[in-house]
């Protein structure tokens, strides 16, 4: 039986009287909150010192050490100057060719990769500095299946790349183009591959360029998780042969993980092809690397390459 | 008088009741929303948390999360106590210690590397009480937790990451509740652990 008009107006009247009690009285309540409990912006500060100077240097070598060869006296194939400044979060990457023809300290001119067979890192660090007018704080070198173990344990790493290319050994289904996630071993062949390159050993100096870029996103983006600045620095140890302390990198690792990736600046030394009896070698453009040098020595950043 | 009709009696029944749930919450948030003091238990165990705090000071907290490495139990300890104590000399220099109102905070980084300091002056607005100083008369600790990532090798610690949690209340004109929060990271130097960098974050409740 339905009730009278006159009630069920009363009712709807009481009903929405009552809804909007309801919302009267939440409604103050919340603004009540808002004026007594506030909350302030949360602000966020970083940083990491390094060392006494603002910009450390690391020359990062690729050893083309075969299985029982010692990584440190073989030759040096990849070849990367390193800048980080801890107080800007600016990096640079200055790129050397293997094949260029520099004055190793006490040995004379050859092709720079061999200033590690014959005087160890210290040598090769000499052989940079004579190129670059920079003297790297560290050396780290590693062989090609310990790159591969360190990219695996860091969960991999993303890269841009610019143009496809392969490699009949190394990658025969090549690489495409674009960003693209590569493993251990894909990074591996992605930073050694030249024969497919237009610009052969400039070329494969870039990309190597590239993999560091992945390299410090993914060390980026994973450093507040807790332990993984740790178990990176156990298997750069395990890894690597480097002059660094474990403190030290440690300190290493956190500035690394600081860096802003929009303050990021690479360039590869210039040189034109030549020969020096009949061995094929780089004749470095000296005149740019120095100037590289000189622009990034102070705050490691590059304004030209 | 005329009886009500049933289906009205059950009409105006349903009214009364859903003006009544609609009503309940009214008066229960009526009571809430009153200024007097309240007899309720929540308000009352408030009160006594506050007591407590005034009387009995919060201490830092410090334990271990993970040691990477290994490294025997002795040193484990050593390691805690000395963060412990490095982060607790901060916390005093720069939020809890000394007296309030007040703006100047010149030594608020003991354990702090030459470099790291230079940072965190730059930063002293959120790495110090310098914008609360002022405007409060008096600083609380209600939390003070550290957590501890260790790296070991050679079975002796050579970094810590330090997750550290500082939560204080303030009186005065800036009354609230302040958080920081964050990591700070040290490495063993010139006999003592040292912060060589920050990556910390404060917010406020007012």
């Amino acid at each position: 039986m339905n009730a009278p008009h006159w009630v069920r107006r009363a009712a709807r009247t009481a009903a929405l009287a009552s809804v909007l009690a309801v919302t009267a009285l939440v409604v103050p309540q919340s603004t009540v909150q808002s004026t007594e409990v506030s909350l302030v912006k949360i602000r966020h500060a970083q940083g990491v010192a390094v060392g006494g100077e603002d910009v450390v240097w690391i020359l990062a070598v690729g050893s083309d050490a075969r299985p029982g060869q010692s990584m440190v006296r073989s030759r040096g194939d990849a070849l990367q100057l390193v800048g980080i400044n801890t107080r800007t979060g600016s990096a640079t990457a200055i790129g050397v060719p293997r094949d260029s023809w520099v004055s190793i300290p006490g040995h004379g001119r050859e092709k720079i990769n061999s200033a590690l067979y014959f005087a160890g890192p210290r040598g090769m660090a000499g052989a940079m500095r004579n190129l670059t007018g920079i003297e790297p704080d560290y050396v780290m070198v590693t062989r090609f299946p310990f790159f591969e173990d360190m990219v695996d344990d860091i969960g991999g790493i993303t890269v841009t790349n610019p143009r496809r290319f392969y490699d009949p050994y190394l990658k025969k289904e090549g690489f495409a183009r674009g960003r693209i996630h590569l493993n251990g071993y894909n990074a591996m062949a992605f930073s050694r591959i030249r024969k497919g390159l237009v610009g052969g050993d400039f070329d494969r100096s870039a990309n190597q360029q590239r993999t560091l870029r992945g390299i410090h996103a993914r060390i980026r983006s994973q450093a507040d998780r807790p332990g993984f600045i740790e178990r990176g620095v156990m298997t750069v140890m395990a890894h690597m042969d480097t002059n660094a302390s474990p403190a030290e990198l440690y300190e290493l690792a956190q500035a690394v993980a600081r860096v802003d990736p929009s303050k990021i600046t690479t360039c590869v030394v210039r040189g034109r092809i030549g020969f020096v009896g009949a061995a094929s070698v780089v004749f470095p453009d000296v005149a740019q690397a120095r100037r590289l040098g000189r622009e990034a020595r102070s705050d490691a950043a590059l304004r030209h390459c | 008088m005329p009886s009500p009709l049933p289906g009205r009696t059950s009409w105006a029944r349903r009214c009364a009741g859903l003006m009544l749930v609609c009503t309940l919450p009214l008066s229960a948030a009526a009571c809430r929303s009153v200024s007097e003091p309240s007899a309720a238990p929540e308000r009352l165990s408030r009160n006594d948390a506050q007591v407590t705090l005034a009387s009995h000071p919060v201490e830092t907290t410090t334990k271990i999360h993970r040691v990477f490495g290994r490294l025997p139990d002795k040193r484990r300890k050593a390691v805690r106590q000395q963060v412990g104590a490095v982060v607790d000399r901060w916390w005093e220099a720069a939020y809890l210690g000394g007296t309030y109102p007040r703006s100047s905070f010149p030594d608020a980084f003991p354990g702090f590397t030459d470099g790291a300091e230079k940072l965190a002056r730059a930063d002293k607005a959120l790495l110090t009480n310098q914008t609360l100083g002022p405007r409060i008369d008096s600083v609380t600790a209600q939390r003070r937790t550290v957590s501890l990532d260790i790296l070991a090798t050679g079975r002796r610690a050579r970094s810590v990451t330090a997750h550290v949690k500082l939560r204080f209340a303030t009186s005065g004109e800036k009354a609230g509740t302040t958080v920081v929060r964050g990591r700070l990271f040290l490495t063993y130097k010139r006999g003592a652990w040292r912060i060589f960098g920050y990556d910390v974050s404060k917010g406020a409740r007012r």
